[in-house]
């Protein structure tokens, strides 16, 4: 008999409340619809109440995880506005603090997922890994979270001594390259939950509009980091990683090579840092009137900004889309006519955002 | 057989959990518990401008003083406040005690106050320049007894100077008071 279940909005498997009600035929289910809007706190509109400073602290708190890529990109649109050039050491250090934040947000999915597909020991092996990375995060900005790292017209931190941070990043290849990366494509225990589960195709990726490593695991060759090069991705190259097949194995696949893309990436950014200031203004911000709109490649896909100002001490408007707002609605294709005992790895596998979905 | 290297590994690694004496080492751009020099604090307001979560306010004692208040609770760490004071009044030190309780009064709230001083030219109660700001601006040897004077002296005290500066006899009307 078809039953419906609620799961959700406090979740079995993920920390952010989010609800998805499956109607289930037995064992499998049989469409989903997923509901958000459980942690909305209005930033968007705080942020026409904040001056230029204070917007910076509070965009950074749209999202736990990705903090430093909603800063980044509203410094640029706010940039953009005022004409004002980045230098290059700012726009290296700015690369750095992002490919360290995907990096750390990769390893924390890839922890969740292994919890969710009952791998402890893995789960342990990714956080001892993930902890290297938010030491690193610590020691250049003093944060685990949370960076504070940008300001309107550069970065407010140096990063004094680049070497320093590399033998994190030996020991972070090495670990993704011996450990993470050969247990989610060769264990037999991963294999299974993962290979073929949760489809979606290239034709429903494109219906479902989604972005980042959901869209590359579908075979769509999208990264803004590639197509609309933004602070150093042009100077350091950058290389996209594409699955066609579209399950949860995919998307494992892509995030694990990402990564190692995303160690290479900082490896060369740390170092060949150009010298040159960090902030091309001093003082507090002047934005003139007008308006931007600017996208960024966020660990969970491309984010987007319109910021529009009017000359005055605050943004006129602060649009934000998200790149989770896109990429959750494509659980429901998903979990269609899969097992309910996959459902938490489906919904897992988009790595959903909950706290940038509802800003 | 990844695995099977990662338990012997495991197996002759010491334990991974940490001893209490095994602190991590604090970086020295942590941003921890927030101190407030009211010496070299000038009462300028630009910490309260830039703080988004409003931790930082004034309240006034007309004529008499300023008080800075901090409250930690609403403070998110973001170290902006030390990084746009103009005398360096505020630092987030890195030697954060682990934990605070508001039993003591040890710093959940700060308050500091700054005392008014009268000018020493018109009177009028103002916030005096910090110690090492003044050392600093003296140092080119200013007339010592400007020292004392207000924001409003101190701008006629320089524009009478540059008057003296363009008019060949040196004669400077005395009194050119400005208006409170
Ligand atoms: S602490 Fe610094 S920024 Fe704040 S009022 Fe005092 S001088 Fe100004
Ligand atoms: S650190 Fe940030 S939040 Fe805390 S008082 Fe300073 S400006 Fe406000």
């Amino acid at each position: 008999m078809p039953y419906s279940f609620p799961l959700g909005p406090y979740h079995p498997a993920l920390e952010e409340p989010f609800k998805v009600k499956v109607q289930c035929k037995g064992e499998v289910i049989e469409s989903a619809t997923v509901e958000v809007g459980f942690s909305y706190r209005g930033i968007e509109l705080l942020a026409q109440k904040r001056n230029w400073v204070e917007v910076i602290t509070l965009i950074e708190r749209v999202c736990g995880i990705c903090s430093n890529t909603h800063a980044m990109t509203f410094c640029l649109a706010a940039e953009t506005i005022a004409g004002i050039e980045l230098p290059k050491r700012a726009a290296h250090i700015r690369t750095i603090i992002a490919e360290l934040e995907r990096l750390h947000s990769h390893l924390l999915w890839a922890g969740v997922g292994a919890e969710d597909i009952g791998f402890h020991s893995l789960f342990m092996e990714v956080f001892t890994l993930r902890e290297r990375v938010m030491d690193t995060l610590e020691a250049i900005s003093g944060n685990r979270v949370n960076y504070g790292m940008n300001c309107i017209g550069g970065v407010l931190r140096d990063i004094p001594d680049p070497a320093a941070h590399l033998p994190a990043l030996d020991a972070l290849a090495k670990g993704l390259g011996e450990v993470v990366i050969p247990t989610f494509t060769q264990n037999p225990t991963a294999l299974a939950r993962t290979r073929g589960v949760g489809r979606l195709s290239r034709e429903q990726a494109v219906e479902w509009a989604v972005v980042g490593p959901v869209a590359r695991a579908s075979g769509l060759d999208i990264d803004v980091r590639k197509d609309q090069p933004y602070l150093s991705y042009a100077d350091l190259g950058f290389e996209s990683v594409v699955r066609p097949e579209g399950d949860v194995q995919a998307r494992v696949v892509v995030r694990a090579l990402e990564m190692m893309e995303s160690v290479r990436l900082i490896r060369e950014a740390l170092l060949s840092l150009p010298p040159g200031p960090l902030r091309a203004t001093q003082g507090l911000p002047e934005i003139p009137a007008g308006e931007a709109t600017i996208r960024t490649e966020a660990p969970r896909g491309e984010a987007f900004y319109y910021v529009a100002s009017e000359g005055g001490a605050s943004p006129a408007r602060v649009k934000i889309r998200t790149p989770s707002f896109v990429n959750i609605p494509a659980i429901e294709p998903m979990v269609m006519g899969q097992p309910l005992a996959d459902l938490s790895i489906i919904q897992a596998s988009v790595d959903p955002c909950i706290s940038c979905t509802d800003r | 057989m990844a695995m099977l290297k990662t338990i012997l590994g495991n197996l002759l690694r010491p334990s991974r959990t940490r001893a209490p004496a095994d602190m991590p080492v604090v970086p020295p751009t942590y941003r921890g518990a927030l101190t407030h020099d009211a010496g070299r604090c000038t009462a300028c307001g630009t910490c309260a401008f830039v703080c988004a979560p409003k931790a930082i306010h004034f309240t006034q004692d007309p004529g008499i003083s300023v008080s800075w208040h901090f409250f930690i609770g609403q403070c998110s760490f973001c170290g902006l406040c030390e990084q746009n004071c103009p005398t360096r009044a505020i630092h987030l030190r890195a030697d954060v005690p682990g934990s605070t309780n508001s039993a003591g009064g040890d710093g959940l709230r700060l308050e500091s106050v700054i005392h008014l001083q009268p000018c020493t030219r018109c009177g009028a109660a103002h916030v005096p320049l910090p110690a090492a700001t003044m050392d600093a601006l003296w140092a080119a040897g200013a007339d010592e007894a400007e020292r004392g004077y207000c924001p409003d002296c101190r701008r006629w005290a320089a524009s009478a100077r540059l008057r003296t500066a363009f008019t060949p006899d040196g004669a400077v009307a005395e009194g050119g008071r400005h208006d409170r």
